[in-house]
Parts: C-alpha cells; sequence; structure tokens
C-alpha cells in the first residue's frame, strides 16, 4: 500500500462522486448483461430488488453499476467505444443521439413492444419510428403541491379547470397572500422548469395530436398555438404579485427550493406549486405528504379530464444477444418494478401494474394518475432533438421570463432547429 | 511453605523430593502468608456487614451515578481522558472482587448480595447513560455516535484478553498486600463504567447494534473479572487451606457456569474479530484496485465497511490530473472481484504540482 502524506493545504477537493455497483457472487458460466445507470446507493439497492426476480427465473446475471454523473460518463463511454449492455437513461434525449449514431439496438415488433402496455409506453422509447427503449420508471409532472390545512382555513377549493386555477389565484391575491411558488435556477440546465410548464399548457390548450406534431418539430415554436402558451404562462409570472419574488427570484433561486417560501414563511409566502412527483425529495423531513402536503393534477380545459405530462428512466440496449433482449423484455413487463415498488420511491409507467405492488401511499397514488390518465404524453423537451430540448428552450425559457416577450423567446428556441451534428453534453436536472 | 495456625500440617516440606520443574511452580505458586485478621480485613471491605452496608451502597450508588454521568458526557464530547477519569471513579471493581471471593469460599448469601448489588449497578448505569443522552446528545445521531461511543461496540477477541489479564491483576492485586496501588491501572485496562454508559446513550440514539456490542463488551469484563480473580485468589493463598478442603469438592460445580459463560461470549467475539480483520482484509483490496484503476491517485483516506455481500466504501483520493479513470470503473472491477454489492464516495482533492510528498 502506497501512503501519500500531502500537506493540507495543497490539497483542494475538486468534486465528489457516488456510484454504486453490485455483482452476485457466482463467477460460472452464466450469461452476463452489463448494466449501466444513474441509480446509486438505496436507489442501487432498490432496483436490484426489482431484477432479482428475473436473474432468479432465467439465470442471468445482472452486473449493475449506477454513477452520480450518468450523462457525462454514458458519453465518455461512447468515446471509447465501451459501451454496457444495457443503459439506464434519465435523460432520453440522449437516447435519440445514440439512435441517430445506429448504435442502439431497435426493439420494434419483438417481445418487448408486446410486453408494453400503451402507446404512450411505446412513443417514449420510439425514435423516427423505430422503438429502441424501454420505460421502465415514471415521473408525474402535472402536479401542484399545496398545504390542505390552508386551503380548509381559508375555504379555497381544488380547482377543477384552468379557469378555476387562475380565479383562485385571483383570490388568493385579494386576500394578501402570494398565490404561486416557482424558481428554476438549475445551473447549466436553468430553464427545464419553465419547459415543462409550456408542455403542460400546449397539451392542455391544444391536445395530444398537436402536441406530439410540436414535440416532433413539424409546429414550429413561432405558431401562435404555440406563442398563446407562452402568454398563458406569462399570466402567473408576469403579473406583479403573482410569484414569490418575481422574475428576480424566479431566475435565480434553485429549483429545489422554489417551495421553501410555502413551509417557512406564516402566513406561507406562496400557496402553489407546479413541479413533478420528485419535488417530494425536495421537501423538509418534517412534512408528511398527503397530511401536510398533498397534491392535485395541473387542471385542463373545462370539462376535459386533465392529460398527464410524464418522464422518467429508459432502459435501451448497446448488444444484441439474447440475455440482453430477455432483460429489456422483463423491465417492459408489468411486474418489473415490483421490486422495487415494496421498499417505495417508483412509480411504474405501465398500465397493468399491480397497485397493491406499492408500499407507499404516493407511490400508488402516482400510479393510479397514470393508469387512469386518458392522455399521458412524455415530457416534450426530453424528445425533442437535443440543440432544443436541452439547449435552446431552456435558454429560450430564461429570456422569457427576463423579458415577457413571447415572440422573441420563440424565434431564439426555434433558432437552435438547424441540422445540427454537434451533441451538447447534457446535464441531468432531476440530481 | 509454612503452616500457620489455620492451615493443618500436612508434615512434609512442600518443596522436598521434587522435580526442578515441580520446584519452580511451587515457587511460582508460593503463596503469602495470610492471617486470619487479614482476611476479614479485606473481606470486611468486599463485604461491609449491617451498619457499614448502608453507607457502603450509598457510596456505590454515588459513585456509580457519577462516573456514568461523567463517562457518557465524556463519550458524547469524544474526550479519552474524561472517559478515563469516569473509570477511576467507577465503583463496580469491588462487587466483582467480592463475587469471585464469595464464590471461592463457596457462600452462597455473598454471592447473591454480590450478584445483585452488580445487576442493579448495571441497570442504573444504563439508565444514566440513556439519560445524559437524552439531555445532552446535542447534534449526534445513530449514524454520527463519536469515534469514543463506536470504539465500545464492537469487542474482539483482543477484549476478552484484556478482560482475562486485568482481571488476573485485579485478583492479584487484592491478595498481595502491598500492590494496593496498582489498582486504578487495572479499572482503565479492563473498563466497565465507558461501556455501560455507551448501552444507555447508543439505547437513546436508537442504536440498538452498538448498545447491544457495548453490552457484549460489558459481559466479557464482568465474566473474564470474575472467573480470572476466583483463580488468583484459589491460587495465592488468600483462600484458607480449611475452606479449600471444604469447597475444593464443589469448586468445579462454581466455577462451571462462568466457564462455560466465557466459552459462549468467544463465539459473539470471535464473530467480531473476523469481521475487523475481514474489513482490514477489504480495505488492503480496495487500495490495490485503486492502484490498478488508476496510478495518478492516491488515497489520502479511506474508510470500507463489508458486511456480508454489502459493502460501503468512502474514500478520498488525491491526485496531480484532472483527467482520471471515471469512477463507475473502480466500482465495477471491486465488485466483480468480490461479488458485493458496493456504495462508493471518492471525494476527489487536487494536489498542487509542487507538493512536497513522500511514498
Amino acid at each position: 500500500m502506497r501512503r501519500r502524506r500531502v500537506s493540507a493545504l495543497t490539497l483542494l477537493t475538486v468534486g465528489a462522486v457516488l456510484v454504486a455497483a453490485c455483482s452476485s457472487a457466482a463467477p460460472d458460466d452464466r450469461p452476463v448483461v452489463e448494466v449501466f445507470g444513474p441509480y446509486r446507493g438505496e436507489d442501487a439497492s432498490r432496483f436490484a430488488a426489482a431484477f432479482a426476480p428475473f436473474e432468479e427465473q432465467t439465470g442471468i446475471d445482472i452486473r449493475y453499476v449506477g454513477t452520480g454523473s450518468f450523462s457525462k460518463d454514458i458519453q465518455n463511454r461512447m468515446t471509447d467505444a465501451d459501451y454496457p449492455d444495457v443503459a439506464l437513461f434519465p435523460q432520453p434525449a440522449l437516447i435519440r443521439d445514440f439512435a441517430h449514431r445506429d448504435l442502439l439496438v431497435p426493439l420494434s415488433d419483438d417481445a418487448v413492444g408486446t410486453n408494453m402496455g400503451s402507446d404512450a409506453e411505446v412513443a417514449a422509447g420510439t425514435v423516427g419510428g423505430t422503438v429502441y427503449a424501454v420505460w421502465f420508471r415514471a415521473v408525474v409532472k402535472s402536479l401542484v403541491w399545496y398545504e390542505p390545512e390552508v386551503f380548509r382555513d381559508r375555504g379555497y377549493e381544488i380547482p377543477g379547470s384552468w379557469d378555476d386555477m387562475m380565479f383562485l389565484t385571483e383570490q388568493i391575491e385579494e386576500d394578501g397572500l402570494t398565490p404561486w411558488c416557482l424558481s428554476m435556477e438549475s445551473f447549466a440546465a436553468t430553464g427545464w422548469v419553465g419547459t415543462d410548464w409550456i408542455e403542460d399548457i400546449v397539451l392542455r390548450q391544444h391536445g395530444p395530436e398537436f402536441y406530439d406534431q410540436w414535440v416532433q418539430g413539424d409546429v414550429t415554436f413561432e405558431d401562435e398555438a404555440i406563442i398563446d402558451a407562452f402568454e398563458t404562462f406569462g399570466e402567473i409570472i408576469h403579473q406583479p404579485g403573482r410569484v414569490f419574488g418575481g422574475t428576480h427570484r424566479i431566475l435565480n433561486e434553485p429549483w429545489t427550493s422554489a417551495q421553501a417560501p410555502m413551509f417557512n414563511l406564516e402566513p406561507p409566502g406562496c400557496l402553489l406549486y407546479r413541479q413533478a412527483s420528485y419535488q417530494e425529495a425536495n421537501l423538509p423531513s418534517s412534512v408528511v405528504v398527503g397530511d401536510d402536503i398533498d397534491v392535485f393534477i395541473l387542471p385542463g380545459k373545462d370539462g376535459i379530464e386533465p392529460p398527464i405530462l410524464a418522464s422518467g428512466d429508459l432502459a435501451a440496449a448497446f448488444n444484441d444477444r439474447p440475455e440482453v433482449r430477455a432483460f429489456l423484455e422483463f423491465l417492459a413487463t408489468p411486474e418489473a418494478g415490483e421490486g422495487w415498488a415494496a421498499e417505495g420511491g417508483f412509480t411504474s409507467p405501465h398500465p397493468e401494474f399491480d397497485p397493491d405492488a406499492y408500499v407507499t401511499d404516493f407511490d400508488r397514488r402516482l400510479g393510479e394518475i397514470l393508469q387512469n390518465a386518458a392522455v399521458v404524453r412524455f415530457d416534450g423537451s426530453d424528445l425533442m432533438v437535443p440543440p432544443v430540448g436541452t439547449g435552446t428552450f431552456w435558454t429560450g425559457m430564461q429570456s422569457y421570463v427576463r423579458t415577457g416577450d413571447a415572440r422573441a423567446a420563440a424565434a431564439e428556441i426555434q433558432a437552435g432547429f438547424p441540422e445540427a451534428t454537434h451533441f451538447p453534453e447534457v446535464p441531468i436536472p432531476e440530481s | 511453605m509454612e503452616p500457620t495456625d489455620d492451615q493443618p500440617d500436612r508434615g512434609t516440606h512442600p518443596l522436598a523430593d521434587m522435580t526442578p520443574i515441580e520446584s519452580i511452580w511451587g515457587r511460582i505458586r508460593q503463596r503469602e502468608i495470610w492471617t486470619d485478621e487479614e482476611r476479614e480485613t479485606v473481606l470486611d471491605e468486599l463485604f461491609p456487614d449491617d451498619e457499614k452496608i448502608i453507607p457502603y451502597l450509598k457510596r456505590f450508588a454515588t459513585l456509580m451515578i457519577l462516573s456514568t454521568t461523567i463517562a457518557a458526557f465524556g463519550l458524547i464530547a469524544d474526550s479519552a481522558a474524561v472517559v478515563i477519569g469516569a473509570m477511576l471513579v467507577a465503583p463496580l471493581m469491588t462487587p466483582m472482587l467480592a463475587l469471585a471471593a464469595s464464590l471461592m469460599y463457596a457462600q452462597r448469601k455473598r454471592f447473591l448480595g454480590s450478584l445483585t448489588l452488580i445487576i442493579l449497578g448495571t441497570l442504573g448505569a444504563i439508565a444514566t447513560g440513556w439519560l445524559v443522552a437524552k439531555v445532552a446528545g446535542g447534534t449526534l445521531t445513530a449514524a454520527s455516535l463519536s469515534p469514543e461511543l463506536v470504539a465500545r461496540t464492537a469487542p474482539s477477541l483482543l477484549d476478552l484478553g484484556i478482560a482475562v489479564a486485568a482481571g488476573l491483576a485485579g485478583g492479584y492485586v487484592l491478595t498481595h498486600k502491598g500492590a494496593g496501588s496498582s489498582l486504578p491501572g487495572v479499572a482503565i485496562a479492563v473498563a466497565l463504567v465507558p461501556p455501560l454508559a455507551t448501552v444507555g446513550v447508543a439505547l437513546e440514539f436508537g442504536a440498538t447494534e452498538r448498545a447491544l456490542g457495548a453490552l457484549l463488551l460489558y459481559t466479557t469484563n464482568l465474566i473474564a473479572i470474575v472467573l480470572s480473580a476466583s483463580i488468583v485468589m484459589f491460587v495465592s493463598g488468600f483462600v484458607p487451606d480449611y475452606v479449600r478442603q471444604i469447597a475444593r469438592g464443589h469448586l468445579g460445580l462454581r466455577l462451571l457456569p462462568w466457564g462455560l459463560a466465557l466459552l459462549a461470549i468467544t463465539v459473539p467475539l470471535g464473530l467480531h474479530t473476523k469481521a475487523v480483520l475481514e474489513d482490514e482484509a477489504f480495505v488492503r483490496n480496495v487500495t490495490d484496485a485503486v492502484e490498478k484503476w488508476d496510478p495518478q491517485a492516491s488515497i489520502v483516506e479511506i474508510d470500507a465497511d463489508r458486511s456480508g455481500s454489502r459493502a460501503t466504501v468512502s474514500m478520498t483520493v488525491a491526485t496531480t490530473t484532472s483527467d482520471l479513470q471515471p469512477a463507475w470503473k473502480l466500482a465495477q472491477s471491486i465488485t466483480d472481484e468480490h461479488g458485493i454489492e458496493l456504495d462508493l464516495d471518492i471525494r476527489y482533492q487536487r494536489e498542487s504540482t509542487d507538493a512536497s510528498s513522500t511514498s
């Protein structure tokens, strides 16, 4: 063992990384599938619990490695031509890039496809008409977080439509309070919080078919319908007094503390916060979901069941071997996440997932929201070409918050579309 | 060996007609000459009689509570010096030596009395430790106990060795006039109160497993002290021959449960020792893996804990380059070699190029 004594003054901590790996202790001739993903620590163990039944049934050995810098690491592995058998992508934009480079195994028309339960699932993993990926774990995005006790005390009602929600916004303002919590600083990914808002509004105002065309690039950002969506968002963020801290805070406060004024101030600094289900991880430890804090689905047009915007982790294969396909087929089955759901912190995108498998009420509720939704759509910015979806769409949202000029922002975003060959590094906003 | 008044003369000189080995053994065994009065003085200290018992119990309770309080504060504050101070105040050694003496003298009433006192003292100390942690636990949590606390929660066979030797020393000090000044050393070598305080503190923080570990350390010390002190008393002549002869028939029977308890306790201690050795071996393997992973990286600090098929490693590596191999490759090489689940946490430190370093 080499020991090196270095004076503390000469050392500078340049970063920390967390990785997790697991492997069974059987160095025999069982087929091995190497899986690379973003889950570490507790999540890695839970993922291992999810694929344990597959290993038992098939005798295939899953060797999982999880990293805290997935996006960077997977792109470096591509540079080194050192591909895992399967990768779990928290950013599907990367799947599109790899698919365009012909690095992924097409999965269309085989057992993987038939195991999937819904069009939304298939669409999430489809690039250019070919299915490449299996949607394994879901995040529900169209949620508004609120404090039930505050609503009870002040006589507020859960809004049934977008108009009701704007009425509630005015009602809260009249009571001398600030209706909305919102902030979106997220390092290089600042702006993604705003893209979720625009996607939710487009989906609500113009329906899923129009949304799909827009995501595929057939409808431009400069289309009047998209400009409308920006201006609908503007009715919340650009009306003074509707967002806690105003546009300055929206741009500069980390998104993870957007909701803090709801808990830290008395009366609450803001009463409504639209954010995905992973907001659960940002809540103060003393806050109990379902009791102190709850969610309602971001409402849509009056009389229409609100569509659900979702995202999550997708699995794609780099190597075509029978055991690799068998693993992806397994991930596409409704049983795939049961081992994880039993530990908590998992929502299945599969319509036939057994709700009894969920161990927490919140997980079960999210699962039911997805299963009961008439329309589910995958996060559009994740599916758009990377120079837009993880590029100008983000920066354009910053411009729009700053200036309030929807047309200028739309033009800026649309300018990202030319045939880009350069692939930018994609940070993971959720982590 | 000279016969004293109360020792029946065996009629032969003990060292006569012996082989050299027997002669040496005889000299080692050569006992001090105890008069009945001297014995009574020592036994009076160990077993206070009617009028002295109340003050004795008061003193015992007071010192027990105070020493545990000092120990618990010292443990929470992570101060070794304070914990040692607590050991010197602790009064538990007396009833333990008394228990050993009552075993040798085959005195059932005194045996039960001493045992009761030890049990009450033990429970009182755990309660005191719990209370101190409740009041002054501060920012500690089950996951972040101070090193002084953690050190007392994983006893190994080494601790058994220490306890046996200290028990022998304790018996020796008691039975050899003039060795009394060594008693504080014995108390420090085989701490009784700090493990008990640790049990209480760990319970308050909900660290049940750690509390059980500390309780195991205490039990190890208790059994080893009683057993080895008994043996010294028997061998040294503190126990008079007439008692030895009357009680000899039952001696084995009386010591048997303690011997069995000692044997039983070596099982968890052996497992603990194995775990410690495995952790050390694992750290060596991880260190080797880091060298193979990237020769540019040198380990500044490493903390590895392996239990069964799960391991947690957190390390700080220093490097002069910004271009190390990705961490996942290290994680993969370790898991591939050991067939385990691993959580690896690496902190990187940049070493400036002019850093003086020794290899």
